[in-house]
């Protein structure tokens, strides 16, 4: 009797030992970052990291067997896919440029458009089971099938110890929010300069650019906000604030609605016409590989981008989508328009560019474990 | 003669638009206005007054420390109605504060007093004890009770003193 007491006592403290172990997560951060904002019913472990990154990259999750999360978010593109809009597992066009998931993790929104989704959690139930369109083409009520891979064993048992049901599609998705939480740029040029001090980190040309960035005429930083270069941005230490969508003036096309279909932004989760056009604020990390550019991919440049914006919104002269988007009448009265010289744009260009994270696009641990692996 | 005239004219004209307006030095702020010693400041010269430092949460949930002279402090040094003599028609003034974009910011002087809103705002030159640079600095004006950051202007070019009522 004393000896099972004893058993029970030890499994108890290796019991509460394995909790501790899950209860700590190193985020691996500057100091000058403050931690993620994160559920409290996933909280982040190391092995649900690992778990949710062998999923991330694995093919056999889709309808095809072909794609992956990360056909739409490739590391090298800072995890967009460099199309104008996304191709599903059925050869659908996705109406919208697929989103950067580089800081997902400190996204106050999730989409290009709905607020109401603003957990990963149910964020990703959207690319999963989503009909129109359909991305990786899942059904409700599938089960995850490759519970006896002997990858997935251990990492499964692992993630989720004495869970009577391990595999469940709630766990899959758990993981791989675990996972893309992890996806922090943190040592971009700009951050060298800007929060490391040191001064040779970016061009002097950046810098003037910075400087026109931060600027009252400009007004980039004011939707293009903090840390994240996004006003759709919360932290551990940061509550939400306004809904970070914002119509910039890309269309105003004839008839009753001045954006056309399929995309007319928040309007289409709230109804409101005061919402018609009006798409998240992305981050601006990395923005230099994650072209082509805005929620359809219109716009292939950044030099394109900044003649948009120094023109308070962009004209589209003949066409269905003919328009001066400049007028349109829900438009933020913030892009008004600014006077941009070449050596300006170019300065400004220069400063986007020091927001490239080239150890985040060359991280061994975001990488695919499958190609050391094997499936 | 009168041709002459026009042409002059007109050389004036092109000769003023061609020659750049004459730019703030931007290592430097002035205090002018109504007040009796306007000054100019630089970062030595904030170093001589009494230093205060400010830690904020800024909305992106970063922190930062901050370091300066309170805002009240160039005021009173540059002749600004203080203390017992902020009364009267002296309440009835502002401090317009200007930026090298171009942003203009508001204050009162009694927001500064502490008989009155006592906020402790300040005139920064340094972030983690180290220079305000970039587009932040080298000066700027930092509001820590804030909860919005708009008022914090960067690019601190000019404090001007208007009173309303002489």
């Amino acid at each position: 009797m004393k000896l099972l007491l004893l058993a029970c006592a030890l499994g108890g403290g290796w019991a509460g030992a394995a909790a501790s172990r899950q209860a700590f997560f190193d985020w691996g951060l500057p100091s000058w970052l403050p931690r993620p904002y994160v559920p409290l019913d996933n909280p982040m472990t190391a092995q649900k990291v690992t778990l949710g990154r062998y999923l991330f990259y694995d093919t056999r999750v889709s309808l095809n067997g072909k794609e992956s999360c990360a056909t739409c978010h490739r590391q090298a593109l800072a995890f967009t896919d460099g199309r104008k809009v996304s191709v599903g597992t059925t050869g659908q066009l996705h109406p919208r440029n697929a989103m950067s998931l580089v800081n997902v993790a400190y996204a106050s929104v999730l989409t290009w458009s709905d607020p109401k989704l603003t957990r990963l959690e149910d964020q990703m139930l959207v690319p999963m089971y989503g009909a129109h369109p359909v991305e990786l083409g899942l059904k409700l009520g599938d089960r995850f099938l490759l519970e006896h891979d002997p990858t997935y064993k251990p990492l499964f048992s692992a993630a989720f110890p004495g869970a009577s049901d391990p595999y469940s599609m709630g766990n899959v998705v758990k993981a791989l929010a675990c996972f893309e939480r992890t996806i922090i740029s943190k040592n971009t040029p700009y951050d060298r300069y800007h929060y490391g001090g040191d001064d040779h980190a970016v061009s002097e040309a950046a810098k003037r650019g910075e400087e026109l960035f931060f600027s009252e005429p400009c007004k980039c930083f004011q939707c293009h906000s903090g840390f994240n270069f996004s006003d759709a941005t919360r932290s551990a230490r940061s509550h939400d604030g306004d809904l970070p969508f914002h119509n910039t003036g890309l269309y105003n096309v004839v008839g009753p609605f001045s954006y056309p279909a399929p995309n007319r932004g928040t309007f289409e989760h709230t109804g409101l016409t005061t919402d018609m056009g009006a798409f998240k604020t992305p981050t601006l990390r990395n923005v230099a590989v994650t072209g082509p550019n805005m929620h359809d991919g219109s716009i292939a440049t950044l030099g394109e981008v900044l003649d948009h914006y120094s023109s308070g919104g962009r004209t589209i002269a003949t066409g269905p989508n003919a328009g001066v988007g400049s007028k349109n009448p829900n438009k933020d009265p913030r892009i008004a328009g600014f006077t941009l010289t070449a050596q300006g744009k170019s300065d400004m260009i220069a400063f986007l560019e020091t927001l490239t994270d080239e150890d985040l696009l060359h991280d061994p641990k975001l990488s695919d474990p499958w190609l050391n692996h094997g499936k | 003669m009168k041709r002459l005239g026009l042409l002059a004219g007109l050389c004036v004209m092109v000769i003023a638009s061609a020659t750049p307006k004459k730019q703030a030095d931007p290592q430097t702020f002035s205090v002018s206005g109504d007040l009796p010693k306007p000054v100019t400041l630089s970062v030595t010269d904030l170093d001589k007054l009494p230093q205060q430092t400010a830690t904020v949460q800024e909305q992106d949930g970063t922190t930062t420390k901050y370091s300066g002279v309170l805002l009240r402090a160039i005021l009173e040094n540059a002749g600004a109605p203080t203390g017992n003599s902020l009364r009267g028609k002296a309440l009835a003034s502002y401090i317009l504060a200007s930026a090298r974009d171009g942003y203009q910011v508001v204050f009162t002087l009694a927001e500064l007093e502490p008989a009155f809103g006592n906020e402790q705002i300040l005139v920064v030159d340094k972030v983690g004890n180290k220079p305000l640079f970039g587009y932040q600095g080298p000066f700027r004006i930092l509001c820590p009770a804030d909860k919005a950051g708009a008022r914090s202007l960067r690019m601190l070019s000019t404090i001007q003193f208007v009173s309303l009522r002489k």
